[in-house]
Order: C-alpha cells, then sequence, then structure tokens
C-alpha cells in the first residue's frame, strides 16, 4: 500500500473530524465538570421565603436589639436591629456570629451526670431528681446555707429566680460574677447611696476623660459605645485615653496619655487636687467630711506626687485638669478594658468625684445618677422553718473572689452545694487552678451552662441551657449606659438540641422539692413566671420588644459622700517579681463572657495576638532585650508560667507586657479552644480591702528567651 | 466600551477616623457570605476574609505611635482609564471573574473558575482567596448557611462581592414594583454592620447618594496620569494605589496625613510635592 | 535481548544495565506521581501554596521547561524555514526535548489548576484579553504539532520502519515538515511571548509590569527572544550531558558551533533589549508608580540585587559574549560553561519574572512575602526531568536520533 501526501492528509483529517463528531469525549468531559460544580460534600442551602424577627443579645451586658434573617423560618444571618433604644442598627461582631454558638460543638447536648471522671448523659427526669434529692438532703442536714448560686450578673428575671430559689431553700449565698455594672453599682452605693447606679452621656459629651476604659474595646455596651464614638467627628468632641498601652481606643482618641500600670486612681485624684487647689470645683452637694477630703487630696495627691506614681508630668496634669474644668461637657469615665475584671472601687469613686468637682453630675453629656430599674415584682417567697434559719445566716463572702479564697482557705466545706447560671469562673477570674480546687471542695456543683466549658467541667450535674436564640428572656441593659432598657429576647429557633430554659429548669427542682419551694415556684413554666413578674411592662415589653424605663438627663444634683476617699484607702499594690508588669489586654475581637469567641471572631483576630496554638505578647522594642519580633519567650510570674511569642510593639511602654485575655480555652471545641494561654493563668487575684473587688490589675512578670 | 445608559457605580467610602478595627464587617460578611472557617486561622496567608482589616502604624516611637485600621474589601477596580478591564478580570483566561458595566461590580463565578489563580497574582490587594481546602462546616453549622449565595467548592477562588445578592434582592423589589431602588435598599453587609457607621455605600453615579457627596469622584482623567479616573475632588479622601491605575471603587478618608500617604507608594519627598499640588494641607495628627 | 530495535550499526550498552538505569530514574518518576495524585485527589492544600503566593515552584518549573524548550521551535525555524541544512544534525534530538519539556509544561498545569476536571473552560469560555487563554491555545497547538515532529523519529525505529505504512508515513510526514515548523514556530512565538505576558500586563504588580507595543507588554517579545537565545544552549547542554553519558560523539563540531554562534548572537542581542527594558522599567516605569529600584531588592531574606546580577550579567551577557567569540566558543570547557550559565540564566529570568512578582510587596504597609515549597511540589517539580531523562534514554536506545552518530564514532570502533 502506497500512501501519497493526499491521502495522509485526507486520513488526518478524516480522523480528526471523526473523533471531533463522536460526543462521547464531550459529554464525559462535560459531566466530568458538572460533577465538580456539585460535589455532594458542597452543602446546598435551602432556599424559601425571607423574613426578619426581632429579638435581643444577651451574649454580653451589651444588650443589642438583633434582627434575625430567616429562610422558611431557618435563621440565616443576625443582623442589628435598626431603631432599638441601646444600639440603633449594627452589632458587634459576636452578635453576628451568634448562629454558630447555636450549633457549638461544645454544646451540652442534654442533661449530664458525672461519674467518675466522666459525664453520662440522663434524661431531665432523672436530672432533675438528682438534684432535687441532693438539695433536699442538704435541707434534712439542716444546713441549707450551704447552697450557693453564682450568676453572671445581678441583673434581670434569671438572677432574681435563683435569688428566690435561695431565699425559698434558706440561703443567703448569692454571688455574681465582676462587671462592670456591678462596679457602677458599688461606686453609686458608696458615692450616692444604694439602689443607684451610673450612666455616661458619652454622646453628648465633648470632651471624653477615659482612664483606660476601653469605649471602643467591649466597655460597657459596647455598640452603644460605638456610636457615641465615632459621632465625635461631626462633634468635634474630644476623647483623652490614659492607659499604659496604645489600644484601640487609645488610637482612635485624639491624645493618648501614656500612665504607668494601675495609677489611673492616683491621676484621677491628682486632677481632684487641681480642681480644688485652683479653685475650678463645682460647688455641689457634698457629705461624709469635705473639708478633710480637699485636704487630704490635696496633701497626698499634689502633681509632683501624682507624677512620680503615674510617669505624667505635673505640668501636664496641671494642664489637663484645666482643660477638663474648662470643657464645656466633660465627662471622666473610669474602668479599664471592659470594665469588669481587675478593677478597683478607689479608682471609681475617684473618677467619680472628679465628675463631681466639675459639676458634671445628672448635667448632658456628663455622669448619670440614675435608680437601678425596678420593673419586676415578685410575690414573697413561701418560707419554710428551715428556710428562715438558714436566711439569718451570714453571708460567707462579700464577693465570688473572697467566696473562692474562703472555700480554699477553710478546712470544712463551706458550701455543699452550687449553682452555676450565666457564668464560666473556672475560666474567668484569676487563678483558675485556685478556681477549681474551689470548686472540688464543693460536694454537689450544677451548672446550668449550654457549653461544656471550664465550669461545665468540674460540675456534678449539667442542666443544659438553651441559647439566647433558643429561649425567652428579659435583657435589661445597663452598663454604664446613660437610661435603662429592658429587652424581651424571644426564641428565634426550636432548641437545637435536648435544652430547657434554664428557668423551667430551675421551676421544675423547685417543684420536684415539693412543699415551701415548690409554692414558691407556682409558675408552669418561665415564660408564664415572666409575664407575671414583669406584669407591669409586659404589654408594652412584648409587643416593642423592648421598654425604655429611664431616659434622659435625671432630675436633681445627687450628694456626693467623699467618706471613702477622704479616708485615703491604699491603693492595691502589685503582687510578685520580676522587670517586667504584665497586664491583661481586652480584645474586641476576643470575649471573656461567652464559652468562646466563636470560630468567625476567632478568625479575626491578628496574628500579632494569636499565632497558630500561641498567645503573642507585646513589648515596646526598648525593653526588648536579645527578644526578636515573632520569636518564642517564657512569661513567669509568681502564678505560673507560658511559652509564648513576642510581639515589638511601639505601641505599648516599655517595662509593661500586654497579654490578650479570650485565649487559652480548654474545652473541646477545635475552631475556638486549645489556642494561647488564659491570662487569668498567670495572674492571681488581690482583693481590694473594703470592697472585695479583685483589683489584680496586672502582676510582675519575667520574660526570657525560649 | 459598554456603558448603560442608567449604569450604576457602586463604590463606598470608609472613615478611617471612625473605623475601630472591631471586626464586625469582617464577620457580618462571612456570615453574609457563606464563607467557611478552619480550626486553624491564624495562617493569614491562606484565610479567607473577603473583608480584611489591616492594622497600619505610623512607624513612629513610642509615644509618638499612631495606629489605623484600615477594612479591605474586594476593590471592584474598573481598570485603567476606568474601561472595566480590573487587573483581576482582565486576565482570567475563562471569563470566571467578569466586569459588570451596569452596576461597576467585579463578579465571581465559582462554578466557571477552574482554579488557575492568575487573577490573584494579578490583584494587589491580596482581595482574592483561593479555597486551598474542601469548605467543612461542623456538624449542624450547614444548617445557618445562606441559600443567596452558593457554598464555594475546593479549587476555586472567591472574593468579595459587594454582596451582589443583595443588590439582586432590591433590584428585583423594584422591578416589582416598577420603579427604581433607593440608596437604603441595597447597602452591603459590612456597611450595615459597622457599629461605628465608618462605611459609605452607594451609587458613585449618583449625585444624590452620600458616598458621591464625600467623594466627589472627578470624572475626567487626571491630568497628571491619563489612566487615573475617578480621582476624589475631596483633600481628605484617597484610594488604595490609586497611582497603579486601578480605577478601585472603594475609597478611604481620613484627617490624618500620614494616614493618606500610606495608600499609595512615593519616592523619597515626592509626596510632599504631590500633596501641595493636590490643594490638601499639612495637619498636625 | 532488544538489539533487534536498536538502530542497526549503533552500539548500546547491555539491556540489564539500561534496566538498571531506567529503574532508577523511574523510582523518583513514581515519587513525582504520587505527590501529582495526592495533588489530585486531596487538592492543592497539599503545596506551600498561599493567598499571597498563588503561583509557586512549579510554575516556575513550568515557564523554565517551555523556555528551554525553546530550542526546538527555533532549530526547526533555523532548519526547515531558513534552510540552515547542517541543523539536521540535531533537529531530531531538539525536537524531543521539545516535546518533554512541552509535555512537561501540560502536565504541570495539569497539576496546578484547582479544578482540573474544569481545565478546558479556558477553550470553552475562553477570554481574548487574557494572556492565559493566548497560552494555553498556543501551547496546546504547538504541543500536537511538536507530537507531529516527534512522531516520524519513532517510525525510523528499525523495527517500525519495516512495516510499508510507517515507512511511507514517516517519509510523508518529513515531506510536509516545513508546514508544521513553520506553524510551530508561528505558535511558539506567540505562546514565548504570551508567557512574557503574562507578567508584563499585571498593572497591578509594579514588579512585572512592562509598557510595549499594541496589546503586548515588552515582556512578550523578551520572552520570545529569550526562548530562542537560550533553548538552543539548553539542546547543547542536553546533548552535551548524553554524550558524556554514552561516551560518544553524537552531533560534529561543525552544528554545534554553529547553533552555539547563532546561540550567542541572539543571547546578545537580547541581552541588548533586556537591558534597555530593566532601565527604562527602573527609571520611568517603576518610579512612575511611585517604586524605587531599592524597593524590589531589600528588605527582605533572600531577593537582592545579586539576583538581577546574577541574571543580567553573570548569565545573560557572559555567556553571550562567550559564545560570539570564536575562541571560547570553540573551546568545549568555556562552551560549557557558557550554555550553563545561559540555561541557568534563563531560568533566573522565569523565576523572577515568576515568583519574585509574588514576594514584592505592593500595598506601602504590606511585607514580603517569602515561600518554601513542600515536599509535593518539589517531587512534581521533579517529576518532568525524570520522565524527561526516562524518554531520552528510551529515544537514544531505540531511535536514529542523531544521523552522524555511527559516522562520528567509527573511529573510536576502528581503534578497539
Ligand atoms: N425563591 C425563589 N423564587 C424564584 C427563583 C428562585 O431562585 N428562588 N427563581 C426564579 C426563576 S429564575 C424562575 S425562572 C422562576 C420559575 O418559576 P415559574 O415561572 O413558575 O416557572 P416553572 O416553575 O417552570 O413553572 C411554569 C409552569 O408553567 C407550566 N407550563 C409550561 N409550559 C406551559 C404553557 O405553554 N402554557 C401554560 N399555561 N403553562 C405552561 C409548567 O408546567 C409549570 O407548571 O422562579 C423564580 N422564582
Ligand atoms: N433561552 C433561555 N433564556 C433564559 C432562560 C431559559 O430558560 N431559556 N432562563 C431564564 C432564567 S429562568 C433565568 S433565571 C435567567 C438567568 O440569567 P441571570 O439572571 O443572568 O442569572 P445568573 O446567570 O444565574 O446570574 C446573574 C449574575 O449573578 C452573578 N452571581 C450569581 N451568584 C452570585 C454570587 O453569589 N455572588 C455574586 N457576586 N454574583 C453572583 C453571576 O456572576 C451573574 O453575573 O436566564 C433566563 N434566560
Ligand atoms: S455588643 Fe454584646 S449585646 Fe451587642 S451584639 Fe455584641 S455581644 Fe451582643
Ligand atoms: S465594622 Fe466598621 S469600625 Fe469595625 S472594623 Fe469594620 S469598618 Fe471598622
Ligand atoms: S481588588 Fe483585586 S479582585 Fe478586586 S477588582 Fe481589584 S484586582 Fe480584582
Ligand atoms: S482562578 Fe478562576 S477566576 Fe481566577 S483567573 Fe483562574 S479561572 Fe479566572
Ligand atoms: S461588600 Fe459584602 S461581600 Fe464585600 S466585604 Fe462587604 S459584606 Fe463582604
Amino acid at each position: 500500500m502506497k500512501i501519497d501526501r493526499r491521502s495522509f492528509l485526507g486520513l488526518g483529517l478524516g480522523a480528526a473530524a471523526g473523533i471531533a463528531v463522536s460526543p462521547v469525549g464531550v459529554k464525559l468531559t462535560d459531566d466530568s465538570s458538572i460533577w465538580t460544580q456539585n460535589w455532594p460534600w458542597t452543602p446546598v442551602p435551602e432556599d424559601g421565603e425571607i423574613t426578619y424577627d426581632p429579638s435581643v443579645c444577651s451574649l454580653c451586658p451589651g444588650s443589642c436589639g438583633i434582627s434575625v434573617r430567616k429562610i422558611k423560618g431557618r435563621p440565616v444571618k443576625i443582623e442589628g436591629a435598626d431603631g432599638y433604644p441601646v444600639n440603633n442598627g449594627g452589632a458587634c461582631l459576636h452578635g453576628i456570629a451568634g448562629l454558630q454558638y447555636l450549633y457549638d460543638p461544645s454544646r451540652v447536648k442534654t442533661p449530664m451526670r458525672k461519674n467518675g471522671n466522666r459525664f453520662e448523659a440522663i434524661s431531665w427526669e432523672e436530672a432533675i431528681s438528682i438534684v432535687a434529692g441532693k438539695l433536699a438532703d442538704i435541707r434534712t442536714d439542716g444546713a441549707p446555707e450551704t447552697l450557693g448560686v453564682i450568676t453572671g450578673s445581678a441583673a434581670g428575671s434569671m438572677p432574681a429566680l435563683f435569688k428566690r430559689f435561695l431565699d425559698a431553700f434558706g440561703s443567703p449565698n448569692a454571688y455574681e460574677m465582676p462587671s462592670l455594672e456591678g462596679n457602677l453599682q458599688l461606686t453609686a452605693a458608696t458615692l450616692h447611696g444604694a439602689g443607684n447606679t451610673i450612666g455616661f452621656d458619652l454622646e453628648n459629651s465633648d470632651f471624653v476623660l477615659s482612664f483606660g476604659a476601653g469605649i471602643i474595646e467591649g466597655w460597657g455596651s459596647p455598640v452603644a459605645c460605638f456610636k457615641a464614638n465615632a459621632s465625635r467627628k461631626e462633634r468635634h468632641a474630644k476623647l483623652y485615653q490614659i492607659e499604659p498601652r496604645l489600644s484601640n481606643t487609645a488610637a482612635g482618641a485624639d491624645k493618648w496619655i501614656p500612665i504607668n500600670p494601675g495609677t489611673e486612681a492616683d491621676l484621677a485624684l491628682g486632677l481632684c487636687a487641681v480642681l480644688l487647689s485652683k479653685n475650678l470645683f463645682t460647688q455641689g452637694n457634698f457629705t461624709g467630711g469635705f473639708q478633710k477630703f480637699t485636704a487630704v487630696i490635696q496633701k497626698e495627691y499634689s502633681p509632683t506626687r501624682v507624677e512620680a506614681s503615674t510617669g505624667i508630668p505635673a505640668a501636664d496634669i496641671e494642664a489637663l485638669a484645666v482643660a477638663f474644668a474648662k470643657a464645656k461637657a466633660p465627662v471622666a469615665v473610669p474602668g479599664k478594658g471592659r470594665g469588669d475584671h481587675g478593677q478597683n472601687l478607689k479608682e471609681f469613686a475617684a473618677v467619680q468625684t472628679l465628675n463631681a468637682l466639675a459639676g458634671r453630675l445628672n448635667q448632658e453629656g456628663g455622669a448619670f445618677v440614675m435608680a437601678q430599674p425596678e420593673y419586676l415584682s415578685f410575690p414573697e417567697a413561701a418560707m419554710d422553718e428551715i428556710a428562715e434559719a438558714g436566711a439569718g445566716k451570714e453571708k460567707i463572702a462579700g464577693s465570688v473572689n473572697k467566696l473562692i479564697e474562703d472555700i480554699n482557705g477553710s478546712d470544712k466545706p463551706l458550701l455543699n452545694a452550687l449553682f452555676v447560671h450565666n457564668a464560666n469562673p473556672c475560666y474567668t477570674l484569676k487563678n483558675t487552678q485556685r478556681v477549681k480546687d474551689a470548686f472540688k471542695k464543693v460536694p454537689f456543683v450544677v451548672s446550668f451552662s449550654s457549653f461544656m466549658d471550664e465550669t461545665a467541667m468540674e460540675a456534678d450535674v449539667i442542666l443544659p441551657a438553651s441559647t439566647f436564640l433558643e429561649r425567652t428572656e428579659d435583657v435589661p441593659a445597663g452598663a454604664g449606659l446613660p437610661k435603662s432598657v429592658i429587652g424581651l429576647a424571644t426564641p428565634q429557633v426550636d432548641p437545637v438540641f435536648n435544652t430547657k430554659n434554664p428557668g423551667d429548669a430551675l421551676i421544675q427542682v423547685a417543684q420536684a422539692m415539693g412543699g415551701t419551694i415548690a409554692e414558691s415556684f407556682e409558675w408552669e413554666t418561665y415564660d408564664e413566671c415572666l409575664e407575671a413578674v414583669a406584669a407591669d411592662i409586659w404589654d408594652s415589653l412584648s409587643e416593642e420588644g423592648s421598654v425604655v424605663v429611664a431616659e434622659g438627663v435625671p432630675e436633681g444634683t445627687p450628694a456626693v459622700d467623699v467618706s471613702y476617699l477622704a479616708a485615703n484607702p491604699t491603693s492595691v499594690e502589685m503582687k510578685g517579681e520580676g522587670d517586667f508588669t504584665l497586664v491583661a489586654i481586652d480584645n474586641m475581637r476576643l470575649t471573656g463572657t461567652i464559652p468562646a469567641a466563636s470560630p468567625f471572631a476567632i478568625k479575626t483576630v491578628s496574628d500579632k495576638v494569636l499565632s497558630g496554638t500561641q498567645t503573642v505578647v507585646e513589648i515596646n522594642p526598648a525593653s526588648a532585650k536579645g527578644l526578636k519580633d515573632g520569636g518564642e519567650a517564657i512569661i513567669a510570674t509568681e502564678q505560673g508560667e507560658a511559652k509564648v511569642k513576642v510581639n515589638l510593639n511601639e505601641g505599648i511602654m516599655p517595662g509593661v507586657i500586654g497579654m490578650v485575655k479570650g485565649l487559652g480555652h480548654t474545652f473541646d471545641n477545635p475552631y475556638v479552644a486549645g489556642k494561647g494561654v488564659n491570662v487569668n493563668d498567670l495572674i492571681g487575684p488581690v482583693i481590694e480591702p473594703g470592697s472585695g473587688l479583685d483589683a489584680a490589675f496586672g502582676i510582675k512578670a519575667t520574660l526570657k528567651k525560649a | 466600551m459598554i456603558q448603560h445608559e442608567n449604569a450604576h457605580k457602586f463604590g463606598m467610602v470608609v472613615d478611617l477616623d471612625k473605623c475601630t478595627g472591631c471586626g464586625s464587617c469582617m464577620v457580618s460578611c462571612m456570615a453574609e457570605n457563606n464563607v467557611p472557617f478552619k480550626e486553624d486561622e491564624t495562617r493569614k496567608k491562606d484565610s479567607i476574609t473577603w473583608m480584611r482589616v489591616y492594622k497600619l502604624t505610623n512607624g513612629k516611637p513610642f509615644p509618638e505611635t499612631e495606629v489605623v485600621y484600615m477594612p479591605r474589601p474586594c476593590q471592584h477596580c474598573s481598570g485603567l482609564g476606568d474601561h472595566g478591564h480590573s487587573p483581576c478580570v482582565s486576565v482570567c483566561p475563562a471569563t470566571a471573574t467578569d466586569y459588570g458595566y451596569d452596576t461597576g461590580i467585579v463578579s465571581q463565578i465559582y462554578t466557571r473558575c477552574f482554579g488557575c489563580r492568575y487573577c490573584m497574582g494579578a490583584c494587589p490587594y491580596h482581595a482574592r482567596y483561593f479555597n486551598w481546602w474542601d469548605p467543612k462546616w461542623p456538624e449542624g453549622q450547614e444548617n445557618y448557611l445562606s441559600p443567596n449565595v452558593s457554598p464555594r467548592m475546593r479549587g476555586v477562588v472567591e472574593k468579595c462581592s459587594f454582596c451582589y445578592h443583595r443588590y439582586q434582592l432590591a433590584r428585583e423589589k423594584g422591578y416589582m414594583e416598577e420603579r427604581e431602588i433607593e440608596e437604603n435598599e441595597y447597602q452591603t453587609a459590612c456597611t450595615t454592620a459597622c457599629p461605628a457607621g465608618a462605611i459609605t455605600f452607594g451609587d458613585l453615579n449618583n449625585p444624590e447618594h452620600e458616598v458621591t457627596k464625600i467623594v466627589k469622584p472627578d470624572p475626567h482623567p487626571d491630568p497628571m496620569n491619563k489612566n487615573v479616573v475617578g480621582k476624589s475632588r475631596n483633600p481628605k479622601v484617597f484610594r488604595l494605589l490609586e497611582r497603579l491605575g486601578t480605577n478601585t471603587k472603594v475609597y478611604y478618608m481620613s484627617e490624618r496625613e500620614w494616614v493618606r500617604k500610606a495608600g499609595d507608594n512615593y519616592l523619597d519627598g515626592e509626596w510632599d510635592k504631590r500633596k501641595n499640588h493636590h490643594g490638601s494641607s499639612s495637619d498636625h495628627g | 535481548m532488544d538489539s533487534a530495535l536498536i538502530p542497526e550499526g549503533a552500539k548500546r550498552c547491555a539491556f540489564p544495565k539500561f534496566m538498571i538505569g531506567m529503574a532508577v530514574v523511574g523510582a523518583v518518576l513514581l515519587w513525582g506521581v504520587y505527590a501529582m495524585f495526592l495533588c489530585w485527589f486531596k487538592g492543592l492544600n497539599q503545596t506551600n501554596m498561599n493567598d499571597y503566593y498563588g503561583f509557586a515552584l512549579w510554575i516556575w518549573a513550568d515557564l523554565a521547561v517551555i523556555a528551554i524548550g525553546g530550542g526546538a521551535f527555533f532549530t526547526g525555524l533555523l532548519k526547515y524555514i531558513f534552510k540552515i541544512d547542517e541543523l539536521k544534525n540535531i533537529i531530531n534530538f531538539a525536537v524531543i526535548i521539545g516535546f518533554i519539556c512541552y509535555s512537561s509544561a501540560l502536565l504541570i498545569l495539569a497539576i496546578d489548576i484547582g479544578q482540573p476536571l474544569r481545565g478546558w473552560f479556558i477553550f470553552w469560555h475562553a477570554n481574548v484579553h487574557s494572556m492565559l487563554t493566548e497560552v494555553a491555545f498556543c501551547l496546546s497547538c504547538y504541543f500536537a504539532v511538536l507530537t507531529i515532529e516527534f512522531i516520524p523519529n519513532i517510525l525510523e525505529n528499525r523495527q517500525l520502519n519495516k512495516v510499508p505504512f510507517f515507512h511511507h508515513l514517516a517519509h510523508n510526514m518529513h515531506g510536509v515538515m516545513a508546514i508544521f515548523a513553520a506553524t510551530g514556530a508561528f505558535l511558539s512565538f506567540f505562546h514565548q511571548g504570551s508567557l512574557g505576558g503574562v507578567a508584563g500586563v499585571m498593572f497591578g504588580r509594579p514588579f512585572a509590569v512592562r509598557e510595549g507595543l499594541l496589546i503586548w507588554p515588552w515582556t512578550f517579545f523578551l520572552f520570545t527572544w529569550s526562548a530562542a537565545a537560550f533553548g538552543p544552549c539548553f539542546t547543547l547542554l542536553v546533548t552535551k550531558i548524553t554524550e558524556a553519558i554514552t561516551g560518544k560523539k553524537l552531533v560534529g563540531d561543525k552544528t554545534i558551533h554553529l547553533l552555539a554562534k547563532i546561540a550567542g548572537w541572539m543571547i546578545t542581542t537580547y541581552m541588548v533589549a533586556k537591558i534597555i527594558d530593566t532601565i527604562y522599567w527602573a527609571t520611568v516605569t517603576a518610579p512612575s508608580l511611585g517604586f524605587s529600584l531599592s524597593h524590589f531588592y531589600t528588605n527582605n531574606a533572600f531577593y537582592g540585587y545579586w539576583i538581577l546580577i546574577a541574571e543580567i550579567l553573570v548569565c545573560g551577557v557572559l555567556p553571550g559574549i562567550l559564545l560570539i567569540m570564536k575562541s571560547t566558543r570553540e573551546n568545549p570547557t568555556t562552551r560549557l560553561v557558557a550554555i550553563i550559565l545561559a540555561t541557568i540564566g534563563v531560568c533566573l529570568n522565569r523565576w523572577v519574572m515568576v515568583l519574585q512578582i509574588m514576594a514584592v510587596p505592593v500595598m506601602s504597609f504590606d511585607t514580603w512575602a517569602l515561600y518554601i515549597p513542600s515536599w509535593q511540589e518539589v517531587a512534581t517539580t521533579i517529576l518532568p526531568v525524570a520522565y524527561g531523562i526516562m524518554l531520552i534514554a528510551v529515544a537514544y536506545r531505540y531511535l536514529p536520533v542523531f544521523p552522524q552518530e555511527l559516522e562520528l564514532n567509527k573511529s573510536a570502533k576502528a581503534a578497539e
């Protein structure tokens, strides 16, 4: 056979055409690419009608109104609710990521009982009867006062319901976790009388003097603060931030005034002294020995003395005091970081007294002294003899930190049982080992947690709570807001797991106990209870989703009792030894309250804060001494040591180590736990005499190359 | 160039003096757009964040140090001379990313992208992200996924879409009611989430929209660089890498000079000359 | 054992020795194939690429093999179009090397893309503005051309050639080869250029961007020119290596000197253009975008001015001069130095135009992005090398690749 050029080309072209015409290749190619577009492991979210339902976020004390977008009833997105009296649109990253908590891998999916070192699932009936049985034994033994309760806050119907349970049971031992609101109430009680709280009218102030308050880092009601802060630009209002490091608030401020850690109270009193000596203060309703106060403050907190402790030049202190006094609507704000942990009454009282001297109490753009909202009216709890006897007993301690200390310090169990609701003390309180030890000394711990967090792991029984998206609850907004707003959280989805509203769980425990305790809890459900006890505002609350119970500048000039400061309370000293001062940093993208930041929130955390599974600490290059940026180091305090990475950062005072709060969780959620160290493991508490607050803002530390 | 009669040109301006670096915009974007997450997200170079908030410093020592946060979505570049040839769109061999002449939005078609990543190399803003892994949600978490944005598959590129689905929903509604959509009907998820109100979003072709009022874009090419169109006439407003001629539609605003300077690259001494030319004044920061 | 397949009169090593060699290289190949499957089935997370570094080691390898494979199109062009008949002595080998380089490039691309099953979208949904579209079309067509150019050589195998059909087919294909060589040269011109364009059009990357002519940036022309200049050097280098391994002279000095001379002039003219381009870019283009030259070569742990000097002077100007000067060109040692430097030079150029681009920060607050490949990338990058060695070994053993082999080794035989 001979192939010439023509037949060769013909053959080639024919073959090519044949293959091209055959559908097999094209079909297979097409099919395979379509398959890659429909991989069965890539989810296809179900479509349907879009609706928006209002509710309230209670992940932090901010209490923002939210709008939940749903597809055929399935929540897909949380956004800030427009028009809500706290946040009026906008939400923080934790609230927006709220749906992730519904399906969190560490959720407690069903009631649990600890058996040895392991938890086993039990039914709700069994769980309730175990708890009721144990509690009955305690009463039988005649020691009802050995039941304690720790709640996250004191506000709203849930803490009240737990308090009521204690009343009916016969125990005075109700404790709350440290919070800004708690600190403000304590300050108000010290200066203005019990039952009050303090709000700051940031959005109308033209000069905010912040003593380290993280106004854009989660202080108070975060979104409300963000908005007030952002409006400064249009209002030409100033913010001066006094803080050892260039926090975001300091970065956004008109002026950053670095200060030696822990000397904020000195500065506040130093400013008071300048106002007094220059006669720049407003005569107000001062009680408790104003003369003595004036003398003590002017002597002990003269600008030169304050320069020595704070590191701020005396001339600057005087100028600052004058600027503050001369501003149209200045306000001074206390509470480093979020204003909850590691605070001292001396600073809060000093800052509020500065407001008082500047004539800023109950003035637009100033500090408001407001009555704590009273919108709940519970009927009198029924108490039997045992209850009467127990209720008369002395409370073990004045604060939760003191309680932990006392439990550890006593040979016999001070508490036989402990309820924990909406709190994670085994993570959030300082020296977490100390807290866990105390928990181990309580024979029966009941957790009402939604998550298997550090505290739930120490429990004997867990009565799992529905999350804020699965339950009804009243959500009072406080925390430094210049108004009182009560919001209503409503279930946005049926409970995803076998959980209950903790109110229902508590009512069922009470009813299982019978007698006067059951009598005190004669509601079918928590929802019914809430409707009854909030009857005064229920109609508006349930219709509008929120009720503003107090708003605007309060009437009158409140009395200011200066006796506490006139006695010149001692400042809390830092513990430990070392060249450095370790301070805990609040970072908006992490959180100390809810179980842990969500996977979304963790994703936003800078690699200068968390690197792989290591915490990154900030130090000034001037104090680096051979430590390299990004290098590893061992940080050691008298509480313990940890391996960290180093971030050389000009935005922190030399000699200070900044370490973020909110990392180092140890529970079972690979997205948010097992990352970094818990700064509370390195800092031990220092209880402020008089207030009982854990005032440890930091600790002496060493930092060495790893 | 195809230019519709009533073409929109969506864009935003971010007030960097207001931005707090809080991260709400980042999370809102993730939640809105079904962005996945993995166990370790600290390697920022493979962490999918359509909206990324950069932290910039003025480089000065303590205590003169200053910091600013710069949120960076996709800049929706209109390309040299504003002709729609964005750096990424012009290079994609499969037309898997496209310039919408009616909206100015740079789209991304996941099912068409075959993962060559050329677009990523071409984008100087690192606004594009590759799905190195199969996106996986912990059990149950698919339940919050939104049907308005398709979850992506391994091996494709994704990026900020200016929440295009929100535009589609608004447009459909407007169409049904036989009217144009209002400014507030189409807002991106990052804009509405921002607690500081730092982001203003709207149609740069609509003089009534707030973003246009702030930016006052110059429709004529910059006499100093004909590739640059849409330069802001507000001396406090700038764009990222404007000199490259990418013609981004995300503008930034700051009172602080060092911040404005950080938006682009300048030879030694060049900034002072330009700044004076621009007519803006130096201010103490 | 396989002597019936070996070209008539040619001397080849013993079959077992050959198989042992193949097994060693084959093991490396299998390692690469394993890595390749990992990338396909587990995805590109097997690499150390990231969102800053979307092009990595193997994309450099891809561009580099295409550049050094340029010997095929350029030698083909000279032989078939410019009728430089002397090059018939090396054309077969040039084509085989080209075939290896281009098939490797295609394989790398198939591993590189995140959705290999959608790879054909580049043709189906082609974007005419994209340089990569141009690359894909020309690359695939040129690979087809190379295959066609390779087939006659395969058919010349002693046994295949006995089949009349194959014999005639081979003969006729030789007859039409000029058409394919011309097509190949044209396609090659474009895709080498488009590959250069890939970098040059990235106007968001001041390190890469170049002004140019019509729709093409200067890098388009520089890439084509450099492939034509350096490709033959690689052909010469592989020839030299093959000669060293087989212990035989395979291509006559006249051919070698001719090709080296052409390469030398190509390199020298290319370097003139490249230097002008670099100066213009460094003094006009980059500064107009706000970048000084030092921005690209300082403040990082790897990329210094050394890479610029190495690419342009040591591995560019120097080999160019060595090859245009008769004395150094015809001295085997200096010629070897020159072709090694030249091969390194073009590879460095491709490295710079792919990887350094990704590393240079563009936004004023960005930092350098340095990159270390994973073992999977290294393995898949070595895979083509192993495959190339095996293909050359098989071709050399069984095909009459070198027309001068018998003649050049006659005297050696007689001496035995
Ligand atoms: N929520 C949501 N809604 C959507 C969409 C979405 O994605 N989400 N998609 C939208 C889109 S893209 C589309 S196309 C529409 C589709 O929605 P429809 O326009 O409702 O289209 P079909 O679902 O195809 O239904 C058309 C009906 O017409 C019938 N039909 C077919 N031929 C004829 C005919 O000649 N005469 C008559 N009288 N009837 C006929 C069919 O049997 C069928 O029952 O839905 C839109 N609506
Ligand atoms: N001949 C014929 N024509 C038809 C039809 C038909 O049956 N026959 N069907 C009609 C129907 S039913 C339809 S629905 C239309 C479809 O046509 P189109 O309305 O054009 O809808 P799509 O092409 O689905 O999407 C429009 C755009 O949305 C973008 N997009 C999609 N998802 C996303 C996302 O998540 N983010 C962003 N940023 N962009 C996204 C895509 O990039 C695309 O540019 O075609 C219609 N035309
Ligand atoms: S600030 Fe607090 S209440 Fe408001 S959205 Fe965030 S977590 Fe929820
Ligand atoms: S949400 Fe607003 S304030 Fe927060 S980081 Fe984003 S742009 Fe800045
Ligand atoms: S920012 Fe990047 S991804 Fe977005 S349009 Fe511009 S080049 Fe493309
Ligand atoms: S990765 Fe996808 S979108 Fe990007 S250039 Fe390639 S095909 Fe286009
Ligand atoms: S515009 Fe939408 S997609 Fe883009 S960053 Fe904002 S929220 Fe994300």
